[in-house]
């Protein structure tokens, strides 16, 4: 089966599915794969943190990179994915040119993406991050195999 | 640059289809005071696919009314006169703006849901920053990327060219002048002059990434310059350039907004985005 994560949400999949999503601008696009259970979750988190609107957050906990991580490994978890198997990946936090401070909410979305794993000792295993580029991701459950698209770009992971 | 390639584009602006006739009534009656509701009900009565989408996009939690408006005359008396012809504009671009746009690579229906959400965040921005912009901001932003229309096929052609330029550093739309001779807002910007828009709208389709090119700095610009941005980073309409584009610090400055106020725009345009752009498709 196909899923498609729209911006601010997540999907999970597993054997033989494979979920997608587009348009990662400064958005934080997060794979989290078990390639044992053959199963996984794609986040594409919008803002850094839910406390700029808590009520969205309450409604929609993706849209924010501190609620929809959390949500993204508890989902994974229930699935039956084991933290020490977990393989992990981002894509996406680019950010428009030139160096107002204002516009990068992607660096922002990246730095808060880092501390979350880092206090929970995970690793990123790979990440295509940063830049002008907008992305789109193609997660494949029964591998884990993630390919990125940007441009005329086509990549794996 | 091409030779001949400028009189190539101009004379497609020439060609290119125009408002319909129902939007340009509407919309001169709007600025009459001399009119009545009845008027603007009568015109409206002639064009049923106008008026189904007035009534859906009056009935949406964006514009929020209290009660359920069953006709026209109703929405004009809630709504009044200014917020109609807004309405009436969004009904008439959808079918312009729906398109697929080559060069930029947007499917069907991407450039509609970007300029919607360009609309949606500007005015979520001008509410945080308590200014009292007008009506103008929605609709200019509305319009912003009228020009990509017309430039696309002209960007697909030369697309290397333009991708080689920008990738030198420089934004989208000065690597399309470059290859080109012009950019898409300054075509947009011809489009709504052929139109005889006003000249506060044109002005704001013409410097929408480049507000600090403006003879005179303009509020309404700054706020379609920064919510172009920020839908664009957001994923909302974002094409085969990217981010490929410069937010002006000036423009942030000048509108004195903060990190804080810019992200919670975000947080709140993406639901009435898709709202709003979603009751067109939904036939």
């Amino acid at each position: 089966m196909r899923h498609v994560v729209q911006v601010g949400d997540m999907k999970a999949g597993k054997d033989g599915d494979v979920v997608v999503t587009h348009a990662l601008g400064s958005c934080l696009g997060l794979m989290v794969h078990d390639p044992v259970a053959r199963i996984g979750g794609l986040l594409h988190a919008m803002l850094p943190l839910s406390k700029i609107n808590p009520q969205k957050a309450q409604a929609n906990p993706y849209m924010f990179v501190d609620t929809g991580v959390v949500m993204l490994f508890k989902e994974i978890y229930n699935l039956g994915g084991k933290k020490s198997r977990l393989v992990v990946k981002a894509a996406g936090c680019g950010s428009p040119m030139g160096n107002n401070e204002m516009f990068k909410i992607g660096e922002r979305n990246y730095t808060v993406l880092k501390k979350l794993l880092w206090k929970n000792n995970i690793l990123l295993d790979a990440e295509d991050v940063g830049g002008t580029v907008s992305r789109t991701v193609h997660f494949y459950m029964s591998t884990g195999k993630t390919v990125i698209k940007s441009g005329q770009q086509e990549f794996e992971l | 640059m091409k030779k001949g390639r400028m009189n190539e584009i101009i004379s497609d602006v020439r060609s290119f289809p125009s408002m319909s006739g129902t939007a340009v009534k509407v919309l001169k009656l709007v600025d009459d005071p001399e009119s009545t509701a009845s008027k603007i009900e009568e015109l409206l009565r002639y064009d049923p696919a106008i008026t189904a989408n007035i009534l859906k996009l009056t009935n949406s939690a964006y514009f929020g009314l209290p009660a359920r408006i069953g006709s026209v005359r109703q929405a004009i008396v809630l709504l009044g006169w200014k917020r109609l012809g807004k309405l009436v504009m969004t009904s008439c671009v959808n079918a312009i703006l729906d398109k697929p746009v080559p060069g930029y690579d947007l499917p069907s229906g991407e450039l509609w849901r970007h300029s919607i959400a360009v609309s949606v965040a500007a005015e979520l921005l001008a509410k945080e920053l308590d200014i009292a912009a007008d009506d103008e901001v929605y609709t200019a932003a509305l319009l912003h990327d009228l020009g990509k229309l017309v430039l696309g096929n002209y960007v697909k052609e030369d697309l290397q060219a333009i991708e080689k330029a920008a990738g030198e550093g420089i934004p989208f739309q000065v690597a399309e002048r470059e290859v080109l001779g012009t950019d898409h807002a300054e075509i947009g910007g011809r489009l709504l002059k052929s139109w005889s828009f006003p000249e506060s709208l044109v002005k704001s389709v013409r410097w929408h990434h480049e507000p600090d090119g403006a003879k005179e700095p303009s509020v309404i610009i700054d706020l379609v310059h920064v919510a172009n941005v920020l839908c664009l980073m957001i994923g909302i309409g974002v094409g085969r350039e990217g981010l490929r584009y410069e937010p002006s610090p000036a423009a942030t400055k000048r509108l004195g907004i903060k990190t804080r106020q810019l992200e919670l725009v975000a947080s709140q345009t993406l639901q009435w985005a898709n709202e709003l752009s979603d009751l067109f498709g939904a036939g």
